[in-house]
């Protein structure tokens, strides 16, 4: 891969954007949904494709361009975090315990909408069960008022069959 | 235990017994037809999936000359699996341990070496083995490890009725949309299985978030005991739950108009058509392990509802175990914008994200650890499954009900849930 010559410059946008998606994990694990909602735009499109095992000759086909664990706008998104609100979300009740761990951080543009490249590693714990959850997420970030906003995320996991009795986060 | 059903009461250890789990691996999965795949998976030659028969591998793969094979995932040298992908197109499988190669319909046609190796071998011997049965019914293919079981039509027997609903709406049948969610869950398979058998009183507790926020109406999930709602038990074994709406209103599910204008010349009586017209939620399992629901929801309150069928399958993996699987399909010829619309409030409403589904994974998982502990055996903890019985609820057998079963007036019963238990003590009762 052929390295660019970063500027002062690029570094100052790597390190907000690092700071942008520290705080969202921040947020989540903290289940302040509402918050987490502001920090997305308005036609957020937001997806987790179902991945399947396949031959090396077409692992261009691991992950389903037709089904997702969630493919969401911000109607849906809000509508779950309704839900979470409500005294009846019993996947939610009590919460499950998080942690985020976002890491290799890359931008693949520095100019116009950004897209960002992150690992995520997810732990997740509720009642006696613990899971750890393996992603690299795809972004579109764009600055809208001077401040950064997720507009487009799509969530690669490294999982098929998912390890968790439910996908009541986001990730 | 066949008397004690007969009063409604079930063992709570059999929902995590070690003991239990492996006669019903041999009597049930052992000898039952088990759904393994849409036909709409394998759309051309050289099409597999690896499936499983309750923990059993086979790959269905659609051969040469299109026929659907299902064909135990063992090579016939050392017993390797050689199918190690989850789908795919391929002419051939490879075991990779000494190279003995099948073509997609089973046969043996390579063995490295097998002139100096094997002079005397006949390949027509050694093919991966089939399963012994292997039946398709209106898109759903269903495999039998047990030669002597009676065919696939005697096993679904009168509820053909009700799937005929699901699966013929439109003449060219239900397609699936992408592959099937997967999850694994700690409880056991048929925590999924008796739910979707019926249970239409959870409804109104568990997923009480969800008319509360506008998700589906309260006809689809508010309580249960409405005057449209029917309980359909005792049909060859198998049971639906029906929730409807009026006679002067035409919801389809929620199938919008240019859907809807699939759903001619399909063959379907004046009576099943009624039956669709009214519906907005059916549930349903077919014995032992594949269920059904065919629902309109939304994703978004703000946002009209839409329709689609889940097949879901409660795998089971261990005594208090499985992986659950779900495939949302829609009428065959839906425009695409109506099939991604249908996706999406499917994985909204059941998937492992869904916002139903999220909340039944945990009460069934919280079954587990009492059934398997040591007070549900030494106080024999029985279960309760009696509203319906004779004085256990107002319940009555519906009069003048044009499909089979033994059909009540109101889904404030478990009848639906006794017909899967019965199934499973006939089953597990013999030797």
């Amino acid at each position: 891969m052929a390295e660019r010559t970063v500027t002062d410059q690029d570094l100052r946008l790597v390190r907000r954007v690092e700071e942008f998606l520290f705080r969202e994990a921040e947020v989540l694990d903290a289940a302040r949904f509402g918050a987490w909602l502001d920090l997305l735009t308005d036609d957020i499109d937001y997806r987790i494709p179902t991945r399947v095992t396949r031959e090396r000759t077409a692992l261009d086909l691991r992950f389903s361009q037709a089904s997702f664990h969630m493919v969401e706008d911000r109607g849906s998104l809000a509508a779950r975090v309704d839900r979470f609100d409500t005294e009846y979300a019993w996947s939610e009740n009590p919460p499950s315990r998080t942690r985020r761990f976002v890491s290799n951080v890359r931008l693949d543009s520095f100019e116009g909408p950004l897209e960002v490249r992150s690992n995520l590693l997810f732990f997740w714990a509720r009642e006696e069960r613990q899971v750890l959850l393996s992603a690299e997420r795809h972004d579109l970030i764009r600055i809208e008022d001077d401040a950064l906003r997720l507009a487009r995320r799509v969530v690669f996991l490294d999982h098929t069959t998912l390890p968790i009795p439910n996908l009541a986060v986001f990730l | 235990m066949a008397a004690d059903l007969d009063r409604g009461l079930v063992p709570l250890r059999v929902y995590n017994d070690p003991d239990v789990y492996r006669a019903e691996m041999t009597r049930i999965f052992g000898r039952t037809w088990v759904f393994v795949a849409h036909e709409s998976e394998l759309p051309t030659p050289g099409d597999y999936v690896a499936r499983t028969i309750g923990e059993d591998p086979f790959i269905v793969a659609r051969d040469e000359d299109g026929v659907i094979r299902v064909l135990f995932d063992s090579c016939r040298h050392r017993g390797t699996q050689i199918c190690a992908a989850d789908k795919g197109n391929t002419s051939h499988f490879r075991c990779p341990y000494h190279g003995w190669t099948y073509n997609n319909a089973g046969a043996l046609v390579g063995i490295p070496n097998r002139k100096q190796a094997y002079p005397g071998l006949d390949p027509a011997e050694w093919g991966l083995l089939p399963a012994p049965q292997v039946e398709c019914y209106r898109g759903l293919i269903f495999a039998c490890l047990d030669p002597d079981t009676p065919p696939l039509l005697d096993h679904l027997g009168d509820y053909r009725w009700y799937l005929d609903i699901h699966l013929g709406l439109a003449p060219a049948g239900m397609e699936v949309i992408g592959d099937p969610h997967r999850w694994l869950i700690d409880a056991d398979w048929k925590s999924g299985a008796e739910n979707f058998a019926g249970d239409s009183y959870h409804t109104q507790s568990l997923h009480r978030s969800i008319p509360e926020i506008g998700l589906t109406s309260k006809a689809v999930a508010g309580s249960a005991g409405g005057s449209n709602d029917v309980h359909v038990t005792e049909c060859s074994g198998h049971s639906t739950s029906i929730r409807r709406l009026d006679p002067d209103q035409s919801p389809f599910w929620a199938y919008p108009p240019e859907v809807q204008a699939l759903f001619r010349d399909n063959g379907l009586t004046p009576e099943q058509l009624d039956l669709a017209r009214r519906s907005v939620v059916h549930t349903g399992t077919v014995f032992p392990n594949l269920s059904l629901i065919h629902l309109g929801g939304t994703d978004d309150p703000a946002k009209p509802p839409a329709a689609y069928l889940s097949l879901r399958q409660w795998q089971p993996r261990g005594p208090g175990r499985m992986e659950a699987w779900s495939w949302v399909l829609v009428p065959k010829g839906s425009p695409e914008e109506y099939k991604r619309r249908a996706l999406k409030v499917a994985v909204a409403t059941f998937s492992p994200s869904g916002n139903f589904e999220q909340d039944d994974s945990v009460v069934w998982g919280r079954v587990t650890r009492p059934a398997g502990g040591v007070f549900a055996a030494k106080a024999g903890i029985l279960l309760n499954y009696q509203m319906g019985l004779p004085d256990m609820s107002l319940t009555r057998e519906l009069d003048g009900w044009p499909g089979p079963g033994v059909v009540y007036d109101s889904n404030l019963e478990e009848g639906v849930q006794r017909t899967f238990f019965r199934h499973w003590i006939r089953m597990m009762s013999r030797g």
